[in-house]
């Protein structure tokens, strides 16, 4: 009878500590509401975006900025590295703890993006008012199930960060009229010298991709700007479709004309700031964002250009013009007027161009020539003449497609692929 | 002195009754509790939900469905998923294999006689304490395409053996290969050094003054004795081959187009990069099973010896 108590007690011991436990890690994990009981908003929010350049100061000065013209509301910034932003926001936001305005992605490729995060229910619904000034083009990813969920802080446009006075000094001559035979063309004459046009980092699938979709915004989604629409109901593949094919098919040429630099397909982003540093080669691709953090690091040692990936003989070239950078405001929040009222003031005309010159980038809206910076002189006209197509990623339903395209890109550069093949692959991944 | 200890145990034994018999005992069990509490939910419990999600279609955040079976369908239908497991296979028996012969090699060159041994033996334990991830990124520059290897090879008039080691898909498994060979030698030698240590020296003259040669003596005096080291270090790199991943994923990251995807690299690509949760933890359970079962054959395959 003893041991049976004893037992039942051990039982009970073995049963209630780790209950005990659970229940107090539980009590840790609880959110807490503190919100005013009053019924008025709390006037200080947080906004966290992120930053792969510590100095880039844009979103700072966006949050001073509307402080400033909003005296008594305090807007706390937080800074987290680029490479574990997304990571780092969706544990936040999954615990329910996130902050009151966050940078985000557009679309659905990332894992915080408006399509991942609009689907759990965890963005604050916008009016879609706020809206009504910027182009479509930019405005690609920023709702889901139709309702407006973010908004694009900048506009970039996804192409070739090009040095174009070391160009000319080796005879090259590219410009935004140019062809992509007529690029093709200059590339064994240059390799000649032990250089290269363009620099590719091979390795990584997001650079291989910014190339491959620059090329099918002008094969693919020129002549049919609706094409993402169309492979969402089914009624078209990447397989299926001659501009995909003619993209991809472009990156193979381009290749065995020698455009690229040795080893290119095994090379990282390392090979890229060797390579543009040293003069190995007059270009790279790139958001243009990158030639303010570039020319500012060289402290103006180097000028550099914005211009677009010519397009095929017989196709016309259009700019890739991209704004799947932007800010979204939490659901849980519990200032969603100041949330709304802050996300308005950022693409309203002057804040945004303030953003967009501290980041190097174009600011969000109608574009207008005299708000473009002396990087994007060579694309001006384009830009103005809206001879561009949204970043067909932004539209696609999962980051794996565009995994596929770039990680089918290195297979082209090393054979290990046919383009069919590579194709083939990003229809799997779109499911 | 005796009979003082025996009386005390009488009287330490009459006071909790004459049915028990004196123990000396360090403590209860149950004094280990908060601790076996703590472990079995810190590791066992957070597993266990961990492998719950491989039967969802959980994203990483927002509600899930119960998917059953489906995850675990996609990896085996899906070549890319059986080309990732095949170089995990790859790398962890090349990994064993290697590691064990040069690690076993260097430990009878550093055994004894040689008197630069101790230098010789911190030198090659050396790599052993650096990150793996900062080994691979020098490794990672040593076989650029512009890097030092090439560039020596150039330099010696061997242009023709050049090559882009890391974007050649078969070269590029190798080179991982390499690296994780390369920093692993000295752990499994330090293993083999403790193992003979233990063989008698004069047993192993006896033999010679049986005339027994060298490889006899290794084959049937070494060998059997130094067979606890042999499943040790044989255990530990198969279990550290099978979960390869730092050194993946900072020389090549996976590629070139997959060549050199393992079944740890997809884990993390789906779970934290594609926000496929659910099916990232069933490529995790299968890696956790695959160590298991390989670990249980090691284990059984070594049996009475450790």
């Amino acid at each position: 009878m003893r041991l049976s108590i004893d037992r039942h007690r051990r039982r009970a011991v073995a049963v209630a500590l780790p209950l005990a436990a659970g229940l107090l890690l539980a009590g840790c994990g609880g959110s807490s509401n503190s919100g005013g009981s009053n019924g008025a908003e709390p006037q200080s929010i947080t906004l966290t975006f992120a930053s792969a350049n510590t100095t880039e100061m844009a979103f700072d000065d966006l949050a001073k900025a509307y402080m400033a013209a909003h005296p008594g509301v305090e807007i706390k910034t937080n800074r987290i590295a680029l490479d574990g932003y997304n990571q780092a926001l969706s544990t936040q936001m999954q615990a329910g703890n996130g902050p009151d305005v966050m940078y985000i992605n557009a679309g659905s490729g990332q894992a915080a993006s408006i399509g991942q995060f609009g689907k759990a229910g965890l963005l604050l619904e916008l009016d879609k008012s706020v809206a009504a000034d910027i182009p479509d083009a930019q405005m690609e990813g920023y709702t889901y199930q139709d309702k407006l969920l973010g908004l694009p802080s900048a506009t970039i446009v996804d192409g070739v960060i090009y040095n174009d006075v070391l160009a000319q000094q080796s005879g090259v001559k590219i410009t935004a009229t140019s062809t992509l035979n007529g690029i093709t063309d200059q590339c064994a004459a240059v390799k000649a010298t032990g250089k290269s046009i363009f620099g590719l980092a091979g390795s990584v699938p997001a650079n291989n991709g910014i190339l491959a979709a620059q090329l099918a915004t002008s094969t693919v989604y020129g002549p049919n700007p609706n094409w993402n629409q169309d492979r969402t109901d089914g009624k078209t593949t990447f397989a299926d479709t001659p501009g995909w094919q003619q993209a991809l098919q472009s990156v193979v040429d381009l290749n065995n004309a020698g455009c690229f630099q040795d080893g290119a397909a095994g090379a990282g982003f390392d090979a890229l700031t060797n390579g543009s540093s040293t003069g190995q080669f007059f270009g790279f691709f790139a958001p243009s964002g990158a030639t303010k953090d570039i020319m500012d690091a060289a402290g103006g040692a180097v000028t550099l250009v914005a211009l677009g990936m010519p397009a095929p003989q017989g196709t016309e070239s259009l700019l890739t013009v991209s704004a799947n950078q932007g800010l979204a405001g939490n659901a849980k929040t519990q200032s969603p007027k100041l949330v709304a009222d802050f996300l308005k003031f950022s693409v309203s005309p002057e804040p945004a161009k303030a953003f967009a010159a501290s980041q190097g980038s174009i600011p969000v809206g109608k574009i207008n020539a005299a708000d473009l910076l002396p990087q994007y002189k060579p694309v001006a006209d384009q830009l103005v003449a809206e001879e561009y197509r949204p970043f067909a990623v932004d539209g696609w339903p999962n980051g794996q497609v565009y995994d596929a395209l770039g990680t089918g890109v290195t297979g082209l550069l090393t054979g290990q692929n046919s383009v069919n093949d590579v194709l083939a692959s990003m229809d799997s991944a779109w499911g | 002195m005796a009979i003082v200890q025996e009386q005390a145990a009488a009287e330490l034994g009459s006071r909790h009754g004459p049915s028990r018999p004196f123990t000396l005992g360090y403590g209860r069990w149950w004094w280990a509790l908060p601790a076996v509490a703590l472990v079995v939910f810190m590791v066992y419990v957070t597993t266990a939900a961990g492998a719950f999600y491989a039967f969802t279609d959980w994203t990483g955040i927002g509600s899930w469905n119960f998917v059953g079976l489906n995850n675990f369908k996609k990896i085996f239908q899906n070549p890319e998923m059986i080309r990732s497991l095949v170089n995990t296979l790859v790398l962890a028996f090349g990994f064993l294999l290697f590691t064990n012969i040069f690690g076993l090699l260097f430990a009878l060159a550093l055994n004894r006689g040689l008197k630069s041994r101790y230098v010789l033996r911190m030198l090659l334990f050396m790599p052993v304490v650096i990150a793996p991830i900062a080994v691979s990124y020098v490794w990672k520059f040593i076989f650029a395409y512009k890097g030092p290897l090439n560039q020596t090879l150039a330099a010696l008039g061997l242009e023709s053996w050049q090559r882009d080691w890391l974007a050649e898909p078969k070269l590029a498994l190798l080179t991982v290969l390499i690296v994780m060979v390369w920093q692993n030698i000295g752990f499994v030698m330090v293993i083999y050094l403790a193992g003979l240590a233990t063989v008698p020296v004069d047993l192993e003259e006896a033999a010679a003054l049986d005339g027994a040669g060298t490889f006899d003596r290794f084959r049937r005096i070494t060998i059997p004795m130094i067979q606890p080291s042999i499943a040790i270090a044989t255990t530990l790199m198969l279990i550290q081959g099978l979960r390869i991943f730092d050194q993946v994923l900072a020389l090549t990251g996976g590629g070139p187009a997959g060549a050199t995807e393992t079944l740890a690299t997809q884990v993390y690509k789906h779970s934290f990069v594609f926000g496929n949760f659910g099916f990232g933890a069933s490529l995790a359970l299968v890696l956790s099973l695959l160590i298991l079962v390989f670990t249980l054959i090691q284990q059984w395959a070594t049996r009475d010896r450790l």
